[in-house]
């Protein structure tokens, strides 16, 4: 999930740990502790279970001041403010008696965990409310002592920090190692080898912002930024359960993703578009392709619990959407009151309430008039309508029809109607078991679908879109579902915002008779995306922040509640989500802000020193190497063999998948395009291939893509054997090899050396050294003179090798 | 559950460096080279909190849904109602219905064992084996349909998502073996249950955790086998190079802990490619054990021979191997909409000697104590008729039975009944999040316990209310 968090971490040794711990403490035996970054998060994770706002067992609640100095049933307060020692919780969690020392499950606390709460009660227990949900702080970038290093704001606030442990900024990369950074992270892409070289020729002093611009102006920046947004909006192009069946259309919503990062639409805009696209004062066609957003989740066909199929619907709305704009996990309310953040029930009912005129994605057998909106003009829409409108009515009939004479049928014919035999069951014996009446009203309707099927046929085609095409502008009152459970209804509850908000209660009126829809999410949009919201701005500026330095200064970047990771940077933060406002929330100039800066050009190379202080990078003291995302690796490997079409935009792509992979379905090949056209087809980037949940090609799934059916913040960054496998064994790798080694042929000097030569900077962007040329000259006559293999056959096993190299799939 | 690593627990900052598939190995190969200290290898995961019983569990899939009334739950008091219309309420694909005409078991009942339990002529083999065999008669799921009921079988969830069970017990156990999966997951012969991969999926848990499909055909593991023309030395020689270079890389990098378990993870493929192909080489064996579980013979050859191999990959220390009897769709899997008769008969009969050959194996080698067997469907079948005519049953969650046996659970015993014609538990009913308690309780995991942070909350198999082990099934 955290892919940043990953990165970051997945370095520390234990090792590390243990010489972070200690070093920790000794750096903080000066310092002030500070509630906010050390004790609540021991309160919050240890104790709130049993002693929080959800519970108070022993009517001891540590949530607030009051209620933590207020009397237990022993008695006794659990906290003396500034007497640790006379207080119990002390005296409680340091006990070596099992029976008494809290928490009751679990490790104990650690020595230094006591320690700062025994600081903490020393110097007075004071509580201070979660950064979070205070509004944005105005905040001044701080002064620093090497003013010349820093080049923009961000600058001082990484330097001040670093300056105050004593550390010193990485130098800067050099200037090969930031172009292709700059490409992986702008675009998505490798530069190839002459554009290397043409940023490193160029002495012109702003090359650098140059490069910057011209990358944010490519059409491929919007394919690498969309994707990291439809990791949060859990897109998917199929509805996941038994039939996995296929979304028509998902893919215009992803082209309107990637459309309007490339306009650098202001993101109050996308954000309104995508909540209420069909409730603005004029929708566009781009503005009803936006409500897509709400049509991408799983969807039961086949609920055993319709009601409960219909709430789990609104709870990953809820979900998705509290923490994709939020960064709040508001869906931990649905059962109970949320055990650790101020987020009662009813906050989430009211925000189920908000989006309360949404139907359902569909019923089974229509799947259309919910979620499938016709964009052609309105004349042509009103006639297809009403021919469609005629034709459902009468294939109902007929339906009922057969269904009636099937039902007088033999009990193995009833159940051959069942199977893909249905029609030739009809044609044989549905006559002999229909009365004439039937008979004849049958074949009536026949002959006039038949007409209506021309008609339409006639028709121009329809311009559908995925989206929220039918909603409920009366919708029922909402209620709080006792323990989560849709058949107990409790109190009534209005739409409204979340209470740690503290607005007042949105007014809604009643929704004019005819209406569409009920006007509720249009207020929720206009809430979110409104200047003055705490947490829009920062959570969405910690977005772009985390893909760029791998990590989020909020490492949960869905989560910037209690249980979530505090700010590393928390003014910066703060002031990086006031600028974007300040600049009508359009987000290429905070790309362009925060790549420009030197700390994101900073060096990643290793510095033993500074990670004994800081092993995590929490202070952004060097760039932090990374793996590429799946998207990369697969269109890395297919950019440096010549293969990639850049086509921008259209719909989904089917890569040639293994007959292995397709016999794990339970009809293989089903909803996958598995011609060779197809397959040639789906030579483009990964942000094209179709999404079907239960099928995510192994290319992909082997390098960590996420879990389609919710929200996910950060992808993780694992280190696999299956990904050995995939890129030594698998076909798509070895075809790509294969094509490397024949442009390096075609393109590349005649000799040997040569074509390695020009095979490696393909692969590197870089020139081979010595070294590698020569081991990689060595390789390749051991395949000849050791293993037989032609020389051909050889360079391409060569080939091969140099795209598992390291290098090819990790970003300094 | 202490979260200290960067907000993680101690384990998903295991699994996340590499502690996944072949994670022992990864650390050991890197413990060797001084990348990280021994501590950080999988085994030294906490101790659970229980004292485990078993090691490994074999969960044999019975997917479309068995009839339970015609295997394992004997219903005497309905012979002589066939064809009766009874009030009774159903709930099956075919929507709720109050009344139905009575389909009498299709097949004779036996006494078997020393315990004499009731076992219909579908399964003489199985019945050898009931005093190994636990039986939960008073089964119940939250879904009588198919794409959600095999959800919550596996994944204790009736939305996709969800890790699996084996997920579960891989993330908190560690894998058990250096160069094999820790979770691995055989398909019948007519394709793979409906969903497909999302039966054995990881949800929100790293990819590492997902079920690996094996095959006992080909290579048993996708992109395991080296593409035609290249040789095992030839291979050697690549990864010798590549080494060298990454090596290097590396060593530019300070050592960067990613980039040498990546260095390592190739030579761990390298290792697999030995170790997998040799866990289904099935030479090895004895003619009689191929015999036993009707290995080369119809129609058990393939079930027998996924059983088989799912006791060698027990031997393998392979934590968690589901094997799937049936796949596709309609009669190509139990779902006996139609011809009972012909149904049940050919499934059971693909199945009946293996599963009680693998018992016995087990058994006489001495894995049965610390391997747990679980068998049944995501359902059971109606004890009435889906249509005017004919023998087919449809689902029903309301009551069905399931059954499991060794590592540590009492044999020759029957938890909860159902009425007396098998269409609802009615004593002690049991659910699928109890079921998967007593398997995490087996294995030493505390199911209530057992928790990954994810969403803002700390997500469970059992769910956020829990749920408690069946104690009368363990011994």
């Amino acid at each position: 999930m955290l892919f940043g968090m990953k990165v970051a971490s997945i370095r520390l040794s234990p090792a590390f740990l243990l010489l972070s711990a200690s070093l920790c403490v000794a750096a903080q035996a000066d310092d002030a502790v500070s509630y906010q970054r050390e004790v609540a998060p021991i309160l919050t994770k240890r104790c709130y279970a049993c002693h929080g706002p959800d519970q108070a067992e022993s009517s001891l609640a540590l949530d607030s001041f009051a209620n933590a100095t207020a009397e237990t049933d022993s008695g006794e307060p659990a906290i003396l403010p500034g007497d640790a020692d006379g207080s119990e919780l002390i005296r409680r969690i340091a006990s070596d008696e099992e029976w008494e020392r809290m928490p009751p499950e679990g490790e104990p606390l650690t020595a230094d965990e006591i320690a700062i709460l025994r600081k903490w009660i020393d110097s007075g227990a004071k509580y201070e409310k979660h950064w979070a949900f205070e509004p944005l702080q105005d905040v001044e970038p701080p002064a620093v002592e090497d003013a010349a290093w820093a080049r923009n704001d961000i600058d001082r606030f990484v330097l001040a920090k670093l300056e105050a442990k004593g550390l010193a900024p990485a130098p800067e990369a050099d200037r090969r190692t930031l172009a292709r950074r700059l490409y992986y992270d702008l675009i998505g892409l490798p530069p190839t080898p002459a554009e290397v070289e043409a940023f490193v020729r160029d002495d012109r002093p702003d090359a650098y912002e140059r490069l910057v611009d011209a990358l944010l102006a490519s059409p491929h920046h919007g394919e690498k930024w969309a994707r990291h947004w439809l990791d949060v909006v859990r897109y998917g192009e199929t509805n996941s359960f038994e039939r996995d069946g296929a979304k028509p259309n998902a893919w215009k919503y992803r082209d309107y993703v990637i459309q309007s990062l490339n306009d650098d639409k202001p993101y109050d805009q996308f954000i309104r578009e995508q909540l209420a696209g069909d409730e603005l004062e004029s929708p566009t066609k781009d503005s009803i392709i936006a409500t897509g957003y709400y049509r991408l989740g799983i969807w039961d066909d086949e609920p055993a619990d319709k009601l409960q199929a219909k709430y789990d619907e609104i709870d990953n709305l809820v979900s998705t959407t509290s923490q994709g704009f939020l960064g709040l996990t508001v869906g931990c309310a649905r059962c109970h009151d949320h055990k650790i953040d101020p987020i009662p029930q009813t906050d989430y009912y009211g925000m189920v309430a908000l989006f309360a005129d949404v139907k359902p994605y569909g019923v089974r057998g229509d799947e259309e008039t919910n979620s499938q909106w016709d964009l052609s003009p309105p004349d042509l829409k009103q006639r297809r309508d009403g021919l469609l409108g005629q034709r459902r009515a009468m294939l109902e009939e007929t339906e009922t029809l057969e269904q009636q004479a099937i039902a007088r049928m033999s009990g193995r014919d009833q159940r051959r109607t069942e199977t893909s035999k249905r029609e030739q069951v009809l044609k044989e014996k549905l006559a002999e078991h229909q009365t004439e009446a039937e008979r004849s009203r049958y074949l009536d309707l026949q002959n006039q679908i038949a007409d209506l099927n021309r008609q339409l046929d006639a028709l121009p085609a329809a311009d559908l879109a995925l989206a929220l095409a039918s909603c409920e502008p009366h919708p029922e009152t909402t209620h709080v579902m006792l323990r989560g459970n849709p058949h107990v209804p409790g109190d009534e509850v209005t739409p409204r915002f979340p209470e740690i908000f503290e607005e007042a209660e949105p007014t809604i009126g009643h929704a004019p008779d005819h209406a569409r829809s009920a006007g509720r999410r249009r207020v929720l949009a206009d809430w979110i995306a409104s200047p003055e919201n705490r947490l829009t701005g920062r959570v969405i500026a910690n977005r772009v922040w985390q893909h760029h330095f791998g990590r989020g200064i909020v490492r949960s970047a869905n989560n910037f509640g209690q249980l979530g990771t505090p700010p590393t940077h928390p003014e910066l933060l703060d002031w990086l989500a006031g600028w974007l406002v300040e600049h009508e929330w359009r987000l290429k100039p905070l790309h362009r802000l925060i790549v420009t800066s030197s700390a994101y050009r900073m060096s990643s190379a290793p510095n033993a020193a500074a990670a004994a202080i800081d092993p995590a990078n929490d202070l952004f003291w060097r760039f932090d190497l990374r793996r590429l995302t799946a998207e990369e690796v697969r269109d890395s490997a297919l950019a440096v063999s010549g293969e990639l079409k850049l086509l921008v935009g259209g719909p989904s792509v089917y890569p040639k998948l293994s007959d292995e992979v397709l016999h794990t379905q339970s009809v293989p090949g089903l909803g996958w395009d598995t011609t060779p056209t197809a397959a040639e087809a789906a030579k483009r980037r990964s942000v094209y291939i179709h999404i079907k949940r239960s099928l995510i090609p192994p290319e992909l799934a082997n390098f960590d893509f996420p879990e389609t059916d919710n929200s996910c913040e950060a992808r993780f960054n694992t280190v696999q054997a299956a990904q050995a496998l995939s890129l030594m064994h698998g076909g798509f790798l070895q075809e790509q090899a294969q094509a490397l080694a024949t442009r390096a042929v075609a393109e590349g000097p005649a000799d040997r050396q040569g074509r390695v030569k020009y095979a490696l900077r393909l692969v590197l962007q870089r020139e081979p050294d010595a070294e590698m040329v020569s081991d990689s000259l060595q390789l390749i006559d051991r395949y000849q003179t050791g293993h037989g293999l032609s020389a051909d056959a050889a360079f391409d096993q060569f080939c091969l090798m140099a795209m598992n190299l390291s290098e090819f799939v990790y970003l300094d | 559950m202490q979260r200290n690593f960067c907000g993680r627990t101690r384990r998903e900052f295991l699994w996340q460096t590499g502690g996944g598939f072949g994670a022992a190995a990864l650390a050991g190969m890197l413990g060797a080279d001084g990348f990280f200290p021994k501590t950080a290898s999988a085994s030294s995961s906490p101790v659970p909190a229980i004292a485990p019983k078993a090691k490994s569990v074999i969960f044999l899939f019975m997917y479309g849904g068995p009839s339970h009334i015609d295997t394992f739950d004997y219903k005497p008091g309905m012979v002589g109602m066939d064809n009766k219309t009874i009030a009774v309420d159903t709930f099956g694909r075919g929507g709720k219905k109050n009344e139905g005409r009575i389909v009498e078991p299709r097949w004779k009942f036996k006494q078997y064992g020393e315990c004499g339990k009731w076992v219909s002529d579908l399964f003489p083999h199985v019945g050898g084996c009931v005093d190994d065999i636990a039986f939960l008669h008073s089964m119940t799921a939250e879904s009588p349909i198919h794409g959600s009921a095999m959800l919550m079988m596996n994944s204790g969830k009736l939305l996709s998502g969800s890790p699996a069970m084996g997920s579960w017990v891989h993330y908190g156990l560690g894998t058990g073996n250096k160069d094999l999966p820790a979770f691995v997951v055989m398909l019948d012969p007519s394709g793979g249950p409906i969903s497909g991969a999302k039966n054995w999926s990881s949800g929100y848990m790293p990819a590492e955790h997902q079920g690996c499909v094996f095959r006992h055909e080909g290579a048993p593991i996708l992109d395991l086998a080296r593409p035609e023309g290249v040789s095992r030395e030839m291979q050697r020689d690549t990864l010798d190079t590549l080494a060298k270079i990454n090596g290097r890389h590396l060593t530019a990098h300070g050592g960067d802990d990613t980039l040498a378990a990546r260095i390592a993870s190739y030579e761990l493929a390298f290792k697999m490619q030995m170790s997998a192909p040799e866990a289904v080489e099935l030479a090895q064996e004895s003619q009689a054990t191929l015999d036993a579980y009707g290995v080369g013979q119809k129609p058990t050859h393939h079930f027998g021979t996924q059983c088989l191999l799912a006791r060698r990959l027990v031997e393998r220390d392979v934590r968690f191997i589901q094997v799937y009897s049936g796949g596709a769709h309609n009669d190509a899997n139990w779902d006996a909409h139609g011809d009972l008769v012909k149904n049940h008969t050919k499934h059971a009969a693909e199945t009946d000697q293996p599963i009680a050959a693998l018992l016995k194996d087990l058994k006489q080698r001495g894995l049965l104590d610390e391997t747990l067997v679980v068998w049944g469907g995501e359902f059971g079948r109606q004890p009435t008729a889906e249509y005017a005519e004919g023998t087919g049953r449809d689902h029903n969650a309301y009551g069905f039975t399931m059954w499991m046996a060794g590592g540590g659970i009492k044999g020759g015993v029957s938890v909860g009944t159902t009425d007396e014609i098998g269409s609802r538990a009615v004593d002690r009913p049991l659910t699928v999040k109890e079921m998967h308690a007593t398997v995490l309780t087996q294995l030493g995991l505390d199911p209530n316990h057992l928790s990954y942070f994810y969403n803002g909350l700390d997500q469970k198999l059992v769910g956020v209310e829990g749920a408690e082990p069946i104690r009368e099934v363990i011994a």
